[in-house]
């Protein structure tokens, strides 16, 4: 509070004494020009050693082996989860270091971690998709480098007794979501419009606290927007039978992936590179042993292991999401070109692309190769 | 104020645009970590003539009036009674005081949990916020009344009522007022942070709606603008209700 009694004494100084008011403009001089120089990116960690070797976008990057360890500031989600568990078993098998690699990670809201890839503080990082196209657009230089999640995660879930088959069952029902917003507004909309319909169409009912799933559970709402790997899973494990409506099917929309900022790609493109890769491996042997990929979240996140099964089931949808068409043929991290033009032109439609975009303005080609 | 301390205001005004602008060309910075003023400037413009704005600013003024209106009468009845009563203040200063010092920011959701994420909980953080500060203000107010006024008017045989608003209300009137000042300014900040514990409409919705789903850093800069303002505004209202019934201080 004492930060807004000083406001007040500010205010008061400024309308009554010119005398004041100078002294003031020049505090405030003195305050921008502190932020201006403390402002900039930090925690990018390029060593002198780091490897001069720079692939250019859109270019197959070949991994230099280095002479010593690069340090790269890698970009989760909001808080440490077992859908991070590749991350983690890289990190532990010894993985990102076999491939010249010193990685820390840190854990940030999508908006921020995207904004903060841009400005190079992250060097990569997980993003969602339908948050690059609108990012791009405004001018924030990412790139999208490797797929992780080939099913696009955010679904529509309605316990199986609703008898919600298809997105056309939606019509005239009560629809839980946390709000109008983000990439699950962005997929009920898609949803929704596959059968003809609009929002207006359905009762949108918000949840801002994200208690979506108990409402669909007491049966407040008929259906609800949420995550492939969260709330059905949930709710399946209390015992409820699951329906859940995807949005691959009708529109292709990109899931998150890793993003890594232009000026890191150009300047670290082969650290970015051994890093795809070596979580790739991860991914790999995680779908082939779920197990390896719970043992090694209990490892980094050790407050889950009282959850076992739970985090288990998690995982287990996890999985299923990593790969979509694209991938289950290409393999795991390939990027589907075609759909994230589709999607450009979606989002275009929704008016969440501003200044137009084209895919390599997107997409980085060459990352995310599985051929190891 | 006269037309000197306007000009002040209006200098200080162009050098704090001056030295942002500064900035932005000394540093390189891009717009999505720093838009120059004039893209502010613009965007402001256009958000506040296409509708981007102003539904969100109504629900949050809505949100404010309600909250500062709850939240200032309230503390000015638990004020006067803490100054009036020694019982009082010794059974809820230790809440008042604990209630100001839990960061407003982890209550938040708890009350979106609570009242729901509508316009109720919005009032009640705000008024949570404007309590403090008023209550106190009120409380010195009263308590700075000259005791041997209240001895006069006691033996004058004023009745209790007559002693309120003849003596104590107009000697505690500037306190209250400088408590106002705080409080409106703080309702303002309340609302904003009950809207990103959980809502749909208002200012606090519109910056994480830029900041989030459209990335659009001058949007964000033109709703920051806006909020300031508000809150300037509603001082100013409050500084301007003083001045007529207590004169200029």
């Amino acid at each position: 509070m004492s930060r807004f009694i000083e406001l007040e004494v500010l205010l008061l100084l400024s309308f009554r004494r010119s005398r004041h008011a100078r002294l003031l403009s020049m505090g405030l001089t003195v305050v921008l020009l502190a932020a201006a120089c403390g402002g900039g990116p930090s925690g990018s960690p390029a060593d002198s050693a780091s490897p001069a070797t720079s692939p250019s976008l859109g270019a197959s990057p070949a991994v230099a082996p280095s002479t010593e360890p690069l340090k790269l500031t890698v970009g989760l989600g909001y808080i440490p989860s077992v859908q991070f568990a590749p991350f983690y078993l890289a990190q532990q098998a010894g993985y990102y270091a076999e491939a010249g690699l010193i990685v820390e990670f840190q854990n940030k809201i999508d908006p921020d971690l995207i904004t903060l890839v841009g400005q190079g503080a992250i060097d990569i990082g997980i993003g969602d998709g339908t948050s690059v196209i609108p990012a791009v657009s405004q001018g924030i230089p990412i790139r999208y480098v490797a797929t992780i999640y080939g099913q696009f995660p955010n679904v529509v879930f309605a316990k199986a007794s609703s008898g919600i088959t298809s997105p056309a069952d939606l019509a005239g029902r009560k629809i839980g979501t946390p709000g109008r917003y983000g990439s699950g507004w962005i997929m009920l909309q898609a949803l929704l419009e596959s059968a003809g319909l609009t929002p207006e169409d359905v009762e949108i009912v918000e949840y801002p606290d994200f208690t979506q799933r108990a409402a669909v559970e007491q049966g407040a709402v008929d259906a609800a927007t949420g995550f492939a790997n969260n709330e059905p899973v949930q709710l399946e494990l209390s015992g409820a039978e699951v329906v859940v409506l995807r949005v691959d099917a009708v529109t292709p929309l990109p899931g998150p992936g890793l993003i890594a900022g232009v000026a890191t790609l150009g300047a670290r493109g082969d650290a970015i590179a051994a890093f795809v890769k070596a979580t790739l491996r991860a991914m790999d042997e995680i779908t082939a042993n779920p197990q390896v990929g719970l043992d090694a979240a209990i490892a980094a996140v050790p407050e889950i292991a009282s959850a076992r099964d739970a985090q288990l089931a998690i995982l287990s949808a996890t999985i299923e999401s990593w790969t979509g068409p694209i991938q289950a043929t290409a393999g795991l991290g390939a990027i589907d070109r075609d759909g994230w033009t589709a999607s450009v032109e979606y989002l275009t439609r929704l008016g969440l692309v501003p200044n137009p975009v084209t895919l390599d303005d997107l997409v980085a080609g060459g990352f995310s190769r599985t051929d190891y | 104020m006269t037309r000197g301390a306007w000009l002040s205001v209006a200098g200080v005004f162009v050098v704090f645009v001056l030295v942002w602008k500064g900035i932005v060309v000394l540093s390189g910075l891009p717009p999505f970590i720093l838009p120059p003023p004039e893209m502010v400037a613009i965007r402001s413009l256009v958000a506040w003539t296409d509708g981007t704005i102003l539904p969100h600013l109504g629900t949050t003024l809505v949100e404010v009036a309600i909250g500062f209106g709850v939240g200032a009468g309230l503390a000015l009845v638990i004020g006067y009674a803490l100054a009036r009563s020694a019982v009082v203040e010794r059974l809820l200063s230790p809440y008042l005081v604990a209630a100001q010092a839990t960061p407003i920011l982890a209550l938040a959701p708890l009350f979106a949990l609570w009242f729901g994420s509508g316009l109720l909980g919005k009032v009640v953080i705000c008024a949570l916020i404007v309590f403090f500060p008023v209550a106190v203000a009120t409380m010195v107010g009263i308590r700075s009344v000259d005791a041997r006024l209240l001895e006069l008017g006691r033996s004058l045989r004023a009745t209790r009522r007559q002693i309120l608003t003849t003596l104590e209300i107009p000697a505690a009137l500037p306190n209250i007022f400088g408590g106002m000042r705080v409080g409106v300014t703080l309702a303002v900040v309340g609302a904003i942070v009950g809207e990103w514990a959980g809502a749909d409409r208002g200012l606090g919705v519109l910056i994480n709606l830029a900041r989030g789903s459209l990335f659009d850093t001058p949007l964000m800069f033109a709703t920051l603008l806006t909020i300031a303002l508000v809150g300037i505004a509603l001082y100013l209202v409050v500084v301007a209700i003083e001045r007529r019934l207590v004169g200029v201080r």
